[in-house]
């Protein structure tokens, strides 16, 4: 039997038992439908009314437009700092470099919470950097920036792992041939790297949006009002119950899903 | 012309020393060197890809050294290609150009004519995805060659494809040199190819070269058991070399020991050395011949290995040797495992390195 093996799948005849099979697949099936079932539950109780009046409520509007905006500053703001940054970690080995890579994906692993207690004292009137742009007219807390500065903490190590991947995806090699074609290294970047990497940062691009959009943790720390649209589903459960809440928490939900559709049609198909 | 000066490089593990080479314009140099020993660093060294430590680079007469790979004026095809995956074969024929000052019109043509001569007029509105590869190898040359650099830069161009694509494409090389006069510098770990296409040839070990010069000088007069070995000059024996006449004067009579065997050679030194047995140069009979070579020994024939009209046998007699003959007399002979020969070789076709 002549079975081409990719890495990671099973030969077929590894599993001829049908019990053992039928066992995996059952213990799979568990998991599968607990991320799905509540979902659903959620999804069902969708009427087109009930939709409809959810998206014209005008504090929901409002909150799901802050949500936005606030997200897509927080994504641009990470591109503009973060592409660099990525780039550099893809192709130069300079002292350091895991150093930076390590902190940079440290927020993933810091309880959200925390991660909103620590901005608060970083970026709070009494602190320096706080102080500092409140001088120059820049509130932080409890005003918009201070969700822009929750989401960029939280979304930043999405960004720069998703492009720094793109940009190592690249080889070096083509770059280098499109010097000798006449490049300077700019439009050498320009010409071959972004293209062949824009998928990926794309990719990388809108799971960090998405990331933003379903911040709640150190959000609800930094910067309560004006609500974002978790904060005001959080807010409506705990203060008018769960039917006031359902409404938004939809909406928020068909969101994600549009969002989630086109990071995935955005990634390249796994090899077979 | 590509003028080495005492090149240093280091990249990585690589670390290539005292590098002094030349290509004269018009030219086709080759580098030849066992995988791992720098050729392609050398190369992108070149190209400006990789920073110099020590001595200069040339390229007509112009210091480059210092300037960017942009401003080289060279045409690059690596081993592995890399097109742009990107972009149609078209658009990666005419990259070099998009941002030259020919217009539209003199681009189209210029990758026209290119494909023409490359044989892949019906390929140009493809992607690169589905190409063969020779036809991969022709799309990156036409690419290297499309912005007319004065010097083209070749990456073991034929390591990827298959050996009736390889005869095919170095004829065509060949004769594309000879068209364009183009200064080329190409890297190999295949002798054969040198033999083929190089004017000249300069042999790579250890990050240095080790020789250089004529490609048939070089396989016939190989200056070290390395590079004999390393080109498959023929078999290579380490042994002694002691006198035989009383006379000062170099080249003298001498005998080679090596083991069991002794060899009368013509030396030029005493004392440890290496005798190099060109294959073609080992004659091989069934009794001892009445001929003025004043070496024979007997052998037994170990294998047989037919390679076409020519058919290579490896012999025991007290050292490995392999001796290279006609397949039609290979059958004269009676040729067989495990048969008992004799063989002659000449005093002065024994090289000593």
């Amino acid at each position: 039997m002549t079975e081409q093996l990719s890495p990671g799948t099973v030969p077929r005849h590894g599993l001829r038992l049908p019990w053992a099979r039928l066992g995996l697949a059952a213990l799979g099936a568990v998991l599968v439908l607990f991320v799905v079932g509540p979902l659903l539950r959620l999804l069902f109780l969708a009427t087109p009314q009930g939709l409809a009046d959810g998206f014209r409520d005008p504090e929901l509007q409002a909150s799901i437009a802050l949500t936005v905006a606030a997200a897509s500053v927080a994504t641009m703001l990470a591109v503009v700092f973060g592409l660099p940054l990525a780039y550099l970690l893809a192709r130069r080995r300079f002292r350091g470099r895991r150093l930076v890579q390590a902190l940079i994906e440290l927020p993933v692993v810091i309880p959200h919470p925390v991660a909103g207690i620590a901005l608060l004292l970083f970026l709070g009137r009494r602190s320096a950097v706080g102080g500092a742009l409140a001088d120059i007219g820049l509130e932080v807390v409890s005003h918009a920036p201070g969700i822009v500065a929750a989401m960029l903490f939280v979304s930043a190590p999405i960004l720069v792992s998703g492009a720094r991947e793109a940009f190592a995806g690249v080889d070096p090699r083509l770059e280098r041939v499109a010097r000798t074609l006449g490049d300077t290294p700019w439009l050498a970047f320009r010409r071959v790297t972004l293209p062949l990497a824009g998928r990926g940062i794309l990719a990388g691009a809108i799971l960090a949006w998405a990331r933003s959009v379903s911040e709640f943790g150190a959000i609800v720390i930094l910067t309560y009002n004006p609500k974002v649209a978790s904060i005001l589903i959080y807010d409506r459960f705990t203060t008018q119950g769960l039917p006031a809440a359902v409404p938004a928490a939809l909406v928020l939900l068909l969101v994600a899903l549009a969002v989630f559709g086109l990071v995935r049609w955005l990634q390249p198909e796994e090899p077979r | 012309m590509i003028r080495l000066e005492g090149l240093a490089v280091r990249v990585g593990e690589f670390d290539l020393r005292d590098i002094s080479f030349e290509v004269p314009a018009g030219g086709y140099g080759l580098i030849i060197g066992p995988t791992g020993s720098g050729k392609t660093t050398l190369l992108e060294a070149v190209a400006g890809h990789n920073p110099v430590r020590a001595g200069r680079i040339r390229l007509h007469d112009e210091d480059v050294t210092d300037l960017p790979p942009e401003r080289r004026g060279i045409g690059f095809v690596y081993q592995r290609y890399y097109l742009f995956p990107q972009l149609s074969v078209r658009e990666n024929i005419r990259y070099g150009l998009a941002r030259g000052p020919l217009g539209m019109g003199a681009q189209q043509e210029r990758v026209a004519e290119l494909a023409d001569l490359l044989s892949i007029s019906d390929l140009l509105d493809r992607g690169i995805s589905g190409l063969s590869g020779g036809e991969t190898q022709r799309v990156a040359l036409a690419r290297a060659l499309a912005p007319r650099p004065s010097i083209l830069l070749l990456d073991e161009p034929f390591a990827a494809v298959d050996p009736t694509t390889r005869h095919m494409l170095r004829r065509e090389l060949r004769a594309l040199h000879e068209r364009e006069h183009i200064t080329t510098l190409q890297v190999t770990h295949d002798f054969d190819e040198a033999l083929r296409l190089g004017d000249l040839v300069a042999v790579l070990a250890d990050g240095r070269i080790a020789q250089q010069g004529r490609p048939d000088e070089v396989f016939r007069y190989p200056n070290s058991a390395f590079v004999a070995r390393f080109i498959g000059t023929g078999t290579v024996l380490s042994g002694t070399v002691k006198r035989l006449t009383a006379s000062d004067h170099a080249p003298f009579a001498a005998h080679f020991t090596s083991g069991p065997l002794t060899f009368e050679v013509i030396a030029e030194r005493e004392g440890p050395a290496h005798a190099v047995l060109r294959s073609e140069d080992l004659l091989l009979s069934r009794e001892v011949q009445p001929t003025s070579a004043r070496n024979h020994f007997p052998a037994v024939v170990r294998q047989v290995e037919r390679l076409g009209p020519l058919t290579y046998v490896h012999l025991d007699a007290g050292r490995l040797l392999t001796a290279a003959v006609t397949s039609a007399s290979c059958e004269a002979l009676g040729i067989a495992q495990g048969v008992h020969i004799v063989v002659t070789v000449k005093a002065t076709a024994i090289h000593l390195v």
